[in-house]
């Protein structure tokens, strides 16, 4: 951001409140925490014992927490669920799509006793289960592919984070090494590719890249709280960043605990750092040339239509300036004086000339001729070669600058300097930090991943029961402190968190325990008078049912039409987009080329998770449907529901054409047959028959007003279809 | 959503069945909803969770019940507008007197000479109140408007600047000003969106989407991009081959459907799902009738200025913006301004050309919509807000234009229980940094709040362990601008 700003507190008196204790004072800080030290999830968890209550519904461990909750309040579980729709919730749950007809068929005639266990593992290695469990990681960390505000530039490499996420779940890649590479995979591996790319962690987050005056150090200080804030938000579980501009107002954590945090990221900066070989980078150089050179003929052509009619315009701007200024631009640019100089500036700035000057200037003739070789322009731009290889990742730099405390967070605003150290209410588990720039963050890794840490092990085990049960054992997953709400279940949480340390980390194995719980199984139906007792469904005595996350319900619909494409990874692929939405790109450049789509059109049916992620331009289907904005970490999404969502489910060209797709999908199957329409419509869209009524009324629909692909666009606006049952 | 057994104020609010089945009327989910609801005996805060946007009470009597805010983008110039300097034509070419400091701007550091107005002011109205060449329609309508010249805000960018004005922070994310009050108020409108945005067509403004998102809000409470022409909402209409009739027979076969998943079911999640399409096929008609202006009187175009090629852009969508209020819609985002430079109010060069022409664009049209929401007795309930991200600076940049001035700025209130003919707060005699009593972006969103019955400090959502608010940790509500 350039320039400064004037940091002016409107309220006085809450300034100082919050401020008195910003600087260190041992006793004072001491008094701060008192006995807020002893807050639960402060405490390192202990495994406790399993309630002993069994019967025949509790399959695991798990089980028998949940059962014993709910006896005390006189509750039961829900019936399981039929298994048409389990293994539709399972599939939904864990690759993000539905299943096919076929394997919702393998599924039912296996008949043995472990068919339902065979299944949960053989998804849990499926590729798809990565690019599920990346899309709630992203979430936490606000990936996107811009830099967001107002030039909104694509990150080019920011992509290899994201597929390396996928890649670390598919891996099962233990999440104590996969916190340690991306908090600090430069410096503990170094010369590891993977773990180079890890680092990106640190920059998915907004950025403020603008021209003009800038004030490097507010902007270094916005890059800090960025990081910082991460940190806490997505490992810790602790809203660290409220410690920024004063004491925590709820829980144990100073200022001086924030900033010294920061510290440990003082001597990180980011950085893009080539990972191709020498080959690679030749072969793009020679590319690069060719492409160059391609490009050139045309630009030149471009530059001669204009000619003309920058030199008519700079001449008349010229004849409106001011003597002296004309006089100084008239002066050779060695003959002039100091002041000269000056005016020259300010005449060359004058007589400028914006393209929307230029182009409103040409004839009709010329700006249709120019208009065309823009657009071969920009076609071959399509072919602009991929340039090398590179990690977007975080270097050190050779000293560390001091950290201050800063008051009210204000960079000008420096008070006592601190030294990078743990939050006073949490000990440093024997982890030992050095004075220099490198291994900050080492430490940093090696305290967040100790077995004593009492908060990440909780945090992860409470973000993978979230993903499968709809809501955290605490229901506020980035917030474990006294504002955050209480576990519903403490002993179930420590639990969990323990088996999952002494798991060696594995979140698959804590993940795979939980899809094969009895609880996870059972059906989302009401039953009015457990509601009585449990409204909210705390106690977990059914399921809860769950709206599919926007980026999902792309995809199943994509899956049902039959035009996915399952192709993993790379870069970001740019779908055609409405002009309305088109319109909203901001650019003071000639817009005519600011969103080019991915020739290959069949890379515009790939799962939502790789679809560009531009920060100030959402998708209207994602966004719709509460994708997060990227802008803060998001633990757990919104569900709203309004009619915006209607429109674009029923008439967006996309929708139409998935609808008649999957039309021609079921006229191939089933050629004219009505019945074997409506029947093969419903296993495909919802893994079951249609029931009678459904039929009659697909009947009355397609015999009367209605087209195969009305009734196919009617079924994937469905209730059934858009929740996971 | 519920923390600590407290809900968030504002999910859940109360509501009558009387409200609830009006909500669905008219329309096949009218019925299949009453049922539901009669057979699962629904509790308070159903009507709600069927449609977020129900109308809700205010904290306290509310003096107006919608907003329109004009939007400048770019940076119009308060010194060569509404607050007049007769002091920079005697510094005319000289620099600011050392005592200033350095002013650090995007591009300029304040050390360039000083650029007295090209324009000259008077005195307009009862109240005498000075308005520049700039708006000589506008200067009639003094006596309405109450202009507050001591706004300041943080950034000197545009970007972070819109996101301050609009959102309360510098940072993107934060729900905006239409968002809150959506949230807060709901919509009165059963077939239009609650949170309208009329951008400029020639681009979006330099913060782009997040200047009308609803940040960690739900999505239901983001502004709606409405458009002039016969579609203003995007995928309003469906596509061309699908007739209306057959349209409808979709609809009934998805809604006969979605009753069947609600059998048994007694949360209203289902049935918000149904009652949105309804709604949804409900604007269908409606959004085209309330952007359909042949109803309108030449006399009413003529005003807005839809005759003259200079307004007629602006002033249909001023016009749209009297209309939509006149349906209910809660909260109307109009920009003046976006895309390339030449379209915004950022004059860093040519000012002259670029004030000319962009007051010329809005000049009319604004004045227009204070006359004619004056006329129809709308002016009352309805806050008219001016303003943009920040002003310009006295001293020059490129010799004929001026950079951005966050230090201080004029904006201005109209209708919505404001008092008209009043001048609040003042800037030095440069016209550089407001002086005296200083109004930041928070005490001008509290102001909006308190306008409509909102309090600031009521008005949260918990967000990653905050209560997030619009005003942050408070703002100092304008009492004056009430009278």
């Amino acid at each position: 951001m350039a320039g400064t700003r004037t940091m002016v507190i409107a309220s006085a008196a809450l300034v100082v409140a919050f401020t008195l204790c910003a600087a260190i004072d041992p006793a004072q800080d001491e008094k701060f925490i008192g006995k807020r030290r002893n807050w639960w999830a402060f405490r390192k968890p202990v495994r406790p014992p399993v309630p002993p209550v069994k019967s025949a519904w509790t399959r695991t461990p798990i089980d028998q927490f949940i059962l014993a909750a709910l006896t005390e309040k006189n509750l039961s579980p829900s019936p399981e669920l039929d298994r048409r729709r389990l293994i539709r919730r399972l599939y939904l749950d864990v690759t993000g799509l539905p299943p096919t007809p076929e394997e919702v068929r393998a599924f039912l005639a296996d008949r043995s006793p472990d068919a339902y266990t065979k299944l949960v593992d053989r998804l849990l290695a499926s590729p798809q289960y990565g690019e599920r469990w990346a899309l709630r990681w992203l979430d936490v960390v606000r990936y996107a592919d811009t830099n967001g505000f107002e030039l909104d530039a694509e990150r080019r490499h920011a992509w290899r984070y994201r597929d390396y996420v996928v890649r670390a779940f598919n891996e099962d890649k233990p999440y104590d090494r996969f916190l340690k590479e991306q908090i600090a995979g430069d410096e503990i591996w170094p010369g590891n590719t993977e773990a180079l790319i890890a680092t990106g962690f640190h920059r998915v987050g907004p950025i403020h890249l603008v021209g003009g005056n800038q004030d490097e150090e507010m902007n270094r200080q916005e890059v800090l709280t960025e990081m910082t804030a991460t940190i806490g938000s997505a490992v810790l579980g602790i809203t660290i960043g409220c410690a920024r501009c004063h004491n925590h107002k709820f829980d144990p954590i100073l200022q001086s605990d924030y900033y010294r945090l920061q510290a440990f990221m003082a001597a990180t900066e980011g950085k893009d750092i080539e990972i191709a070989t020498a080959d690679e980078k030749a072969a793009y150089e020679a590319a690069l040339k060719e492409y160059k050179a391609r490009l050139k003929p045309i630009k030149n052509r471009i530059a001669e239509i204009e000619k003309p009619v920058r030199e008519k315009l700079t001449n008349q701007k010229k004849a409106l300036l001011e003597p002296h200024l004309r006089e100084a631009l008239d002066t050779p640019e060695e003959k002039r004086s100091e002041e000269q100089k000056k005016l020259a500036k300010i005449a060359k700035e004058q007589i400028g000339l914006s393209w929307d000057e230029v182009v409103n200037a040409l004839s009709e003739e010329d700006r249709r001729k120019r208009a065309e070789l823009r657009r071969q322009m920009h076609a071959i731009a399509l072919t602009e070669p991929e340039p090398p290889a590179t990690a977007y990742a975080v270097v050190n730099m050779d000293q560390a600058p001091p950290t201050h405390i800063l008051k009210v967070g204000d960079h000008k605003q420096k008070l006592d300097v601190v030294e990078p150290g743990f939050p006073l209410v949490l000990s440093n588990y024997g982890v030992t930090i050095p004075k220099g720039p490198v291994g900050r963050r080492t430490a940093l890794a090696n305290w967040l991943t100790s077995p004593d840490h009492p908060l990440t092990a909780r945090v992860m085990v409470n973000r993978i029961w979230q993903l499968r049960m709809g809501t955290g054992l605490v229901p506020t997953p980035n917030d474990f402190g006294m504002l955050g709400t209480a576990p519903t279940h403490p002993a179930l949480l420590d639990w969990l968190a323990v088996e999952f340390i002494e798991s060696g980390w594995s979140i698959k194995t804590i993940d795979r325990m939980i899809l094969l719980s009895s609880v996870y199984r059972q059906s989302s139906a009401n039953d009015p008078a457990k509601a009585k007792i449990d409204p909210d469904n705390k106690l977990y005595w059914r399921a809860n049912r769950r709206r599919l996350e926007a980026e999902h319900l792309r995809d199943s619909i994509l899956r049902t039409a039959g035009t996915l494409n399952l192709k993993m990874g790379g870069k970001p692929v740019r779908v055609p987009i409405e002009q309305e939405v088109y319109d909203l790109i901001f650019s003071e450049d000639e817009p005519d080329n600011l969103w080019p789509v991915t020739p290959d059109a069949s890379e515009h049916t790939r799962r939502s998770l790789y679809l560009l992620n531009k920060r100030t331009v959402r998708l209207p289907l994602l966004a719709n449907f509460d994708q997060p904005d990227t802008m803060s970490s998001c633990p757990a999404r919104p569900v709203s529901t309004h009619a915006l969502q209607a429109l674009t489910l029923f008439n967006s060209d996309f929708m139409q054409e998935q609808s008649a797709a999957f039309a021609n999908r079921l006229k191939r199957a089933c050629g004219d047959n009505l019945s074997c329409q409506v029947e093969t419509a419903y296993e495909i869209a919802l893994a079951r028959p249609p029931r009678p009524v459904e039929v009659a009324m697909a009947r009355k629909f397609l015999n009367g007003k209605g087209t195969l692909a009305d009734f196919c666009l009617a079924l994937l606006n469905r209730n059934e279809f858009v929740y996971v049952p | 959503m519920s923390h600590n057994g407290k809900r968030q104020p504002h999910f859940l609010p109360a509501a009558s069945r009387r409200d609830l089945l009006r909500l669905a009327a008219n329309g096949f989910g009218a019925i299949a909803l009453e049922a539901l609801l009669q057979k699962t005996g629904y509790g308070a805060g159903a009507k709600a969770r069927v449609n977020p946007l129900a109308p809700k009470a205010p904290h306290f009597e509310a003096k107006a019940n919608a907003v329109i805010f004009l939007f400048m983008v770019g940076g119009p110039s308060h010194i060569d507008t509404f607050d007049p300097k007769p002091t920079l034509k005697k510094y005319e070419g000289q620099q600011l007197p050392e005592s200033f400091g350095k002013v650090p701007s995007q591009f300029t550091n304040g050390d360039t000479p000083i650029l007295a107005s090209p324009w000259t002011f008077s005195r307009h109205g009862e109240c005498g109140m000075e308005v520049s060449t700039l708006f000589p329609h506008l200067a009639k309508c003094v006596d309405d408007i109450c202009f507050v010249r001591s706004f300041y805000t943080e950034s000197v960018v545009h970007a972070p600047a819109m996101y301050q004005v609009h959102s309360g922070r510098i940072f993107a994310g934060h729900p905006s000003l239409g968002s809150w009050v959506t949230y807060g108020l709901g919509s009165e409108s059963e077939n239009l969106p609650a949170y309208v945005v009329m951008p400029q067509p020639e681009g979006t403004p330099e913060g782009g989407t997040p200047c009308w998102g609803a940040g960690y809000l739900p999505a239901v409470y983001q502004g709606t991009l409405f458009r002039s022409g016969s579609t203003p909402i995007m995928n309003l209409r469906p596509p061309a081959h699908m007739s209306p009739e057959r349209q409808r027979a979709t609809l009934d076969l998805l809604q006969e459907m979605n009753e069947l998943d609600l059998d048994g079911d007694s949360d209203t999640e289902l049935a918000a799902r149904i009652a949105s399409y309804e709604l949804a096929f409900r604007m269908q008609s409606h959004a085209p009738e309330a952007v359909d202006l042949s109803k309108e009187s030449e006399a009413t175009k003529r005003m807005y200025g839809l005759d003259r090629k200079e307004t007629a852009e602006f002033g249909t969508r001023c016009l749209l913006a009297r209309r939509l209020v006149e349906r209910g819609v809660r909260f109307i985002q109009l920009y003046s301004g976006g895309g390339p430079v030449s379209v915004q109010w950022d004059a860093h060069k040519d000012l002259v050309q670029n004030h000319e022409k962009m007051a010329g664009m809005t000049d009319q049209p604004i004045a227009a919509l204070l006359t004619d929401l004056k006329q129809r007795g709308l002016l009352e309930s309805t806050l008219v807000i001016w303003g943009s991200e920040f002003g310009r600076l006295p001293t020059s940049q490129s010799g004929n234009g001026r950079d951005h001035n966050p230090h201080g700025f004029t904006m201005w209130f109209a209708g919505g229980g404001t008092k008209g003919g009043q001048v609040i707060g003042a800037t030095d005699d440069f016209g550089l940094r407001a002086v005296g009593e200083r109004y930041h972006m928070r005490d001008f969103h509290a102001t909006i709040l308190h306008a409509l019955g909102l309090d600031q400090h009521k008005l949260w959502v918990l967000h990653n362990g905050r209560h997030e608010k619009l005003t942050d940790f408070g703002g100092k509500v304008i009492h004056q601008v009430f009278g």
